[in-house]
């Protein structure tokens, strides 16, 4: 019986957890994929296996980038199981069109069609730092990455972005 | 001491570094100064582009409505939950659905209503990426941006302001800044067209705050995120924040 309430009472906390992170789970995932059907299949899918694997989540202050890692997995296997070929940018945009030009600020409907185009190995660092609040070395262990290389991805990826958005780059530093 | 190229490099990476050495640079030279302010504006607005809307238990969100931000597609969030239930069979999926109406009776009770205060919070959960905590002030020229169509300027004394944006609220822009104090990241909203008759304090969906009436300026609104800092502290955060407040119309 007390193991049973035990259990119970575990069991509520990691739910607890999974809905106060489910948030940011699909911000990072819609972003990821650029999908929002994509995104939230992606972290139902996620949450099963957390679930799943509960046990293995030994702190709870450890848990967000615990669920990233789950998601980038989940969001690689998608690709597995539906085998998209190419990524056709133009096409992700005019999908999303709607949603896109739904914000209130032109320059904002831009920037957002600018991180559609911009590359998988820049978009990605750049969310998880400006979105998720990961540090460097964060981004760094979750990539698998250098620290000097997530530093060359954020500053690559805020040049392109300020070029796509048409922002005054005459004094930027060339790499 | 360090370069202008290896300054600029270096904040195009992490914009809001606080280290010394940068903060040394910038004071020291007007170019990347002005660089850093630009930097900084595109930053904020990089900040509300990743912003997106999120399905509530009763769907979409306010702001997702006005079409402020990037809206997901509205689907409940207890889904997953639904999902495993029908893996593990009906009397799993039975405890399931049981508790999924646990959580959404107390989702649909925890949020007032359709109050001023239920609408604030919904906004806050709009802009995760306001609640950062960090010494770096916005720039100064952005600030006043913010706060000059609510005519009022912010004297010394309310603490750093890390992060100011104005924002759509029910049908007005209004100030949205956050304020790092003792206590951590502080929001605050200055709603001049809400008043309100008293001091109203509120606990909901992890968010703690009060919205206090500013008589002749509507209301204003501090919120701090989590259950750390109780209701007194909070309450003589927005004291603070309003003794700063110098209004200019």
């Amino acid at each position: 019986m007390k193991d049973q309430v035990g259990g119970n009472h575990k069991q509520a906390r990691f739910q607890a957890l999974c809905q106060s992170l489910r948030p940011d789970l699909l911000r990072f995932a819609f972003w990821l994929s650029r999908d929002r059907a994509l995104a939230e299949d992606v972290v139902q899918e996620t949450m099963l296996r957390a679930w799943k694997a509960q046990d293995s989540l030994l702190d709870e202050a450890a848990a967000k980038p615990w669920f990233m890692t789950i998601i980038r997995r989940e969001y690689a296997r998608s690709f597995e199981r539906k085998r998209f070929v190419t990524v056709d940018v133009d096409e992700l945009v005019a999908r999303e069109e709607p949603m896109l030009a739904a914000a209130e600020e032109q320059n904002i409907a831009e920037l957002r069609a600018a991180l559609f185009k911009l590359q998988d190995e820049y978009r990605e660092p750049l969310v998880l730092q400006v979105l998720m609040g990961f540090s460097t070395a964060e981004i760094a262990r979750e990539l698998n990455l250098s620290g000097a290389a997530v530093l060359t991805r954020l500053f690559r990826a805020r040049k392109q972005l300020r070029v796509l958005c048409g922002e005054d780059t005459s004094l930027d530093p060339q790499e | 001491m360090m370069d202008c190229t290896r300054y600029r490099q270096t904040v195009m990476a992490r914009p809001r570094d606080s280290d010394p050495a940068l903060r040394e640079h910038r004071e020291s030279c007007r170019d990347c100064n002005f660089f850093t302010e630009q930097l900084l504006r595109f930053e904020s607005h990089l900040e509300r582009a990743l912003g997106v809307a999120l399905p509530t238990a009763q769907g979409e969100t306010a702001a997702s409505r006005s079409g402020r931000v990037l809206p997901l597609r509205a689907k409940s969030p207890l889904t997953w939950e639904r999902s495993l239930a029908s893996r593990k069979g009906w009397l799993a999926m039975a405890a399931s659905v049981v508790l999924g109406f646990v959580v959404a009776a107390g989702l649909w009770l925890g949020i007032p209503g359709s109050s001023l205060a239920a609408d604030v919070v919904t906004h806050m959960r709009g802009e995760p990426q306001a609640w950062r905590r960090t010494e770096v002030p916005v720039p100064d020229a952005a600030l006043q941006d913010v706060l000059r169509d609510s005519h009022l300027r912010l004297a010394g004394g309310a603490g750093v302001v890390s992060y100011a944006n104005s924002c759509r609220f029910r049908g007005y822009q209004v100030p949205h800044l956050v304020i790092q104090t003792e206590a951590g990241p502080v929001t605050v909203m200055v709603l001049v067209h809400e008043s309100v008759s008293k001091s109203m304090h509120f606990d909901e969906e992890g968010y703690r705050g009060i919205i206090v009436p500013v008589p002749g300026h509507g209301s204003l609104a501090v919120l701090t995120r989590g259950g750390a800092t109780d209701p007194k502290t909070v309450a003589s955060i927005a004291d603070r924040v309003l003794d700063a407040i110098v209004w200019t119309g």
